[in-house]
Order: structure tokens, then C-alpha cells, then sequence
């Protein structure tokens, strides 16, 4: 099964863009696919995952020079941290040690320093368009 | 002077920093917790509608949102006069202590137990969840359990993890279904388990932290919490009591519509967060602690049997007088999530719960509201004041990590003093002053993503303020 995980805070401007994805995904009723919606990520999630082979997050990343561009990389938000909310690597590592599971992973981003507001709304939609089009096409 | 700052704290909710400053013979002479970030939620809130409080000041966090729910959705049931029927009370409660054993699993699980597992002075690549997962995984997935529980109760009767919905002026948005009764009910003897075996570890662990327990914000203070009139532990309801460090009550029966006649709220130059204090005391002499050590220092009875069982082993560490020592949060916080498994398992089994009647409506009848509600940090006071027409004029917010704040900075200076060498500056005391801090779980705020990459370093600045040693801890 693959699960994505959209996650950011939707009064947050484009930091709404995991959840934005995942509200246009679930127009497509795409086979073997679970969609998760969260404001962030947390432990618990690994709950969710654990029927996963493939897991893809994606999530807004902070970036000032290249606004709007997208990305596939597991090393820009890959930093281990633990607050009260935990970034993807964690999450997948929690699930590789605690429950032996080592899906593929894979993070989408996009890049933004615009987390008052949408600045562009016409090239926001172009990459949710993108993304989700990945996606689907890769059923 | 020299400076010593710790910027950021790690392992904590939001952003702060440490300095410890040094005199000219090079001793700590004194430290302080700096809040950095800036909210703001009091002054942007004017002009909105009472209806949107508890959406706009649930954003206030993302661990804690149904503490502000629930305080502002009371607030605002006193300005519409309104009194929640029964059904609608019990579910605010429950879904209260939900977050309050989610939350408190969160801190004990993954935040603070590294500490306790492998000591304050052990590697910091080793003093974190990632080393813990391969050693005590079973620890790690019932930490993941246990706060799934919480969340998914938080989920089905709030309508979200993050953020509920489902708390609404005038009670509940919604009743309770027969089917989600039963789910909840079936896990509970699991999750009573797992904390009774969380707690067990705690104590069977303790004396390795004699050290610790006695120099981490272990000192006389006045405690603050909400109570009942026969003293039972309460996180919903009642008044407010204020106890001095011998047991006294020196204060009882505060309503929280009250409060501003017992607590003041001090600003200091170099932090965001307030510095409430008791009033008659003066500003400083009048720090109070919040929170699960307040909490048990002043209930005489959990009103549950397994916690009240442990309660009487909490209260004998001090000989029946209020627990001083800050180490102890963490084992009444092992105290309370036992009681939350209870007492979600005694109100769901209360058949006013399941009624169909969870909401009273009303209109604006008062142009002034206080909520009041014991946060898993302590004690949450929400106040609006409002237009006939429901128009927000003013907002004055206590969150309940502020209450701590006096104590927290005194706790660092105490831990500071008594572990921190300048000549010989160790990862292991200065993970020491930043566990002070974690003693009170603070949550500085996770409303929103952080921006930016967070530096990890000490820095130690002589009275120039030059920078003459940096030491990274990323």
C-alpha cells in the first residue's frame, strides 16, 4: 500500500500545500493509496503507516531564493528533531526500529518563505497541479 | 561578566534560551530563561466576534488546543449566561484529559525519559528517542500507544486531533455514540497497563537522582490550582487555592472571574512570556508553581483507586507536606495519567454522558467572561470583554506555562549554581539546567511550523559582551 501524508497549518499561508495536495488527491479515488491529512507531524502517526511499502510526504519548506520551486529530497528535511511535533525521518525510523517496517519514503516540497499568505495564487495551484499529476501518473 | 547562553533549549515546546552569567572570579552568580518568540494572540483578537474565540485562541498551540478551547468556550458561556447540560460537561472533561495523557505521554516518553534511561551526563548523541528506540523499544511503542489513545479520543468526540471543533459554547458539539463509548472503553485496562509500568520504571529508577532531585527548582514556593470544595483533584471546575510550602491553604474559594485580585502579571525586559505572581505577595516574593505538582500538592484525593493509591506514596516523599522538589513533576505527571484512564473510564460509564442533550444556546448577556481550566501545564485563564453586540474589545490570556515562569527561572539559577563549572564547562551540566525547564514540560508554543534553522550552540560573552568560547551542541 502506498500512504501520503500531506501536513501544514492551512492559516499559514503556503505552508497549507501538503494539505492542499492531499484535498485535490482525494478527487481521485487512486487504488492502493491511503491520504492522511495532518497539522503536523507527531508519533502517533506510525500507527497509520504501518501497512505502508511507500510513504510520500509532502509538506511546505522554508527556502527565501527559490520560491515555488519543487523538490524531491530526503536530506532538506530529513533533520532528526523532537519537539512536540517530529520530521519525516524520525517518523520512519520510528517504524524501522520499533516495528521492523522499512517502506520507501520519499518527501515533495515545495519551497516557500510565504507563510502569512498565498503571494501567487495562479502558481500555487500550478504546483499542487503538478504534484498531484505526479502522483496519479504513478499509480 | 562573563555570559554563558544556551540558545536553543532542546527537547522542550517552542523557543527559549539559557544564560548563566558569571561573576569576576568566574562562578555562576545568577541565570535566566529568555522566551523568544512573540504570539501576540491578546491584541489581534479585538474586533472578532466572540463566536470565533475558540478557533483563533486554539491556534495558541498545537499540543495543547483543547485547553484554550475549553477555557475560552467557558469564558464564553458566561457572556451568553449559559449553563452546559450535563452530557455536554462530561465530554469537555473527557476530551480535557485526553490531552492531558496525551500531552504528558509526549513529555514523559519522548522528551524527558532519555534522561532517566541513560543519565544527564551520558553521550547527547545517546541522550535522545533515536538511542532509545533501539534499547528499550517496548518503552518507545508504548509511549506511541498511550498517546494514540489520547489523540484518537480527542479525535472522535472533538472532530480533530489538532485543533477540535467538536467543543462549542453551551457544551458539545456533538453526543457521544454508543460505538465510540465502547472502542474507548475496550483499550482502557491496555493504556492502565502501560502507565502503571511507565510509572513503576520511574520509581524503581529514582534514586539515581538524588542529586537532581534536590538542586533541580527544589525550594519553598506557594502552588496554584484548581480545586473542589472537598479538595478532590480537578482539572474542569471549581475555584481557585493557593498553598504554601508547609500545607498551609492561604487562599481558597477564588472564583476564576476573581482572579486579577489574586494574581498580578509582571513583564520583564528580556522575555515574551509574563511573569504572573500572588498579589499580596508582591512581585517577586509571590512565585507560585503550577501544574501536576501543584496539582497533587493540593488534592487530597485523586477520587480514583489506582492513582489515589500512588497519591499517598506522592504525598509520603515529604511527610504530607507539599512536594517541593521540581524532579517530582515528572512522577506526578506518571500520577495524573493513571487518573485520566480512570476518570475517562468513570464518566464514559456515566449514563448522563450518552445523552442526546450536549448543548444550551443562548445570546450575549454579559459583556465580560472568564474561563478557567487546569491545562496539563497548570492553571489556563481566558478573559474577554465584549460589545453588546459580541464584539471583542479586550483579551487577557494567563497560559499556563506563564504561572511557572518565576519558578522556572529560580530552578534554573538553583541548577545552575550547583552544577556549572565555568573552568570545566560539561554537555552533562548544561543538559542539567536545560532539564529544569523539562521538569515543567513548558509549552512556549507549537502553533505554527518553525521557521528557519535553529542554531545549537552555548555561547560564553565576558562583560564586553565578546564572544570568548562557543560550543556546539547541534
Amino acid at each position: 500500500m502506498r500512504v501520503i501524508v500531506g501536513y501544514g497549518n492551512e492559516l499559514r499561508g503556503e505552508d497549507a500545500f501538503g494539505v492542499d495536495v492531499i484535498k485535490k488527491l482525494e478527487k481521485f479515488h487512486l487504488k492502493n493509496t491511503k491520504l492522511i491529512s495532518a497539522f503536523q507531524l507527531t508519533p502517533e502517526i506510525v500507527l497509520e503507516l504501518l501497512e505502508a511499502d511507500e510513504i510520500i510526504f509532502i509538506d511546505a519548506c522554508n527556502n527565501e531564493k527559490n520560491h515555488y520551486a519543487l523538490a524531491c529530497s530526503l536530506s532538506v528535511q530529513s533533520r532528526f528533531n523532537l519537539s512536540h511535533h517530529i520530521s519525516p525521518k524520525t517518523i520512519v525510523s520510528m517504524l524501522e526500529n520499533l516495528y521492523e517496517k522499512h517502506p520507501n519514503f520519499f518527501i515533495y516540497s515545495m519551497m516557500t518563505d510565504s507563510f502569512d499568505n498565498i503571494k501567487n495564487e495562479n502558481i500555487y495551484k500550478m504546483r499542487i497541479e503538478q504534484i498531484v499529476q505526479h502522483i496519479s501518473s504513478a499509480q | 561578566m562573563k555570559t554563558i547562553v544556551i540558545d536553543p533549549v532542546t527537547r522542550i515546546e517552542g523557543h527559549s534560551k539559557i544564560t548563566i552569567s558569571l561573576n569576576e572570579e568566574g562562578k555562576v552568580d545568577g541565570a535566566k530563561i529568555h522566551v523568544t518568540q512573540f504570539r501576540g494572540f491578546e491584541k489581534f483578537c479585538e474586533g472578532r466576534m466572540y463566536s470565533e474565540m475558540p478557533a483563533l485562541t486554539a491556534r495558541t498551540c498545537g499540543i495543547c488546543p483543547v485547553s484554550h478551547v475549553i477555557a475560552s468556550t467557558k469564558a464564553i458561556d458566561e457572556i451568553l449566561a449559559l449553563t452546559p447540560p450535563q452530557a455536554g460537561i462530561n465530554i469537555r472533561k473527557i476530551i480535557n484529559l485526553a490531552q492531558i495523557l496525551q500531552s504528558h505521554t509526549l513529555n514523559f516518553f519522548h522528551l524527558s525519559s532519555p534522561d532517566f534511561i541513560y543519565g544527564f551526563d551520558a553521550p547527547k548523541e545517546d541522550r535522545n528517542i533515536f538511542k532509545m528506540m533501539q534499547t528499550h523499544p517496548q518503552m518507545a511503542r508504548d509511549g506511541i500507544n498511550l498517546r494514540a489513545f489520547g489523540q484518537k479520543i480527542i479525535e472522535e468526540l472533538g472532530g480533530k486531533r489538532i485543533h477540535p471543533t467538536g467543543v462549542v459554547p453551551g457544551g458539545a458539539a456533538h453526543k457521544i455514540e454508543l460505538s465510540q463509548k465502547e472502542v474507548i472503553l475496550a483499550q482502557i485496562p491496555d493504556m492502565l497497563k502501560i502507565a502503571q509500568g511507565a510509572l513503576e520504571f520511574f520509581k524503581t529508577n529514582l534514586h539515581k537522582f538524588q542529586k537532581e532531585i534536590d538542586s533541580f527548582a527544589a525550594f519553598p514556593s506557594l502552588f496554584m490550582a484548581l480545586t473542589n470544595k472537598d479538595k478532590t483533584l480537578e482539572h474542569y471546575e471549581g475555584t481557585l487555592c493557593f498553598m504554601d510550602s508547609e500545607g498551609n491553604i492561604i487562599k481558597d474559594a477564588i472564583e476564576p472571574g476573581d482572579y486579577k485580585e489574586f494574581i498580578g502579571e509582571a513583564v520583564e525586559e528580556d522575555s515574551y512570556l509574563k511573569s504572573p505572581y500572588y498579589k499580596p505577595l508582591g512581585y517577586p516574593q509571590g512565585m507560585y508553581r503550577v501544574g501536576p505538582l501543584a496539582r497533587l500538592n493540593i488534592a487530597s484525593t485523586c477520587g480514583t483507586p489506582l492513582a489515589d493509591e500512588e497519591l499517598k506514596k506522592f504525598k509520603a516523599l515529604n511527610g504530607g507536606k507539599p512536594v517541593l522538589n521540581s524532579f517530582y513533576y515528572h512522577y506526578a505527571r506518571l500520577i495524573e495519567i493513571i487518573y485520566t484512564i480512570e476518570k475517562i473510564e468513570e464518566l464514559l460509564n456515566d449514563e448522563e454522558t450518552i445523552s442526546e442533550n450536549v448543548k444550551a444556546t443562548s445570546s450575549v448577556s454579559k459583556t465580560k467572561g472568564v474561563g478557567c481550566s487546569e491545562a496539563p501545564r497548570g492553571t489556563l485563564f481566558h478573559e474577554y470583554h465584549v460589545t453588546k453586540d459580541g464584539v471583542i474589545t479586550e483579551v487577557n490570556l494567563i497560559i499556563a506555562t506563564g504561572n511557572n515562569n518565576l519558578a522556572m527561572n529560580a530552578g534554573v539559577k538553583q541548577a545552575a549554581l550547583a552544577f556549572v563549572d565555568s573552568e570545566n564547562i560539561t554537555d552533562g551540566a548544561l543538559n542539567r539546567v536545560e532539564a529544569v525547564i523539562r521538569c515543567f514540560d513548558p509549552c512556549l508554543s507549537c502553533s505554527t511550523h518553525a521557521l528557519g534553522i535553529l542554531s545549537s550552540k552555548i555561547e560564553i560573552v565576558d562583560h564586553n559582551k565578546k564572544i570568548v568560547k562557543v560550543i556546539d551542541r547541534s
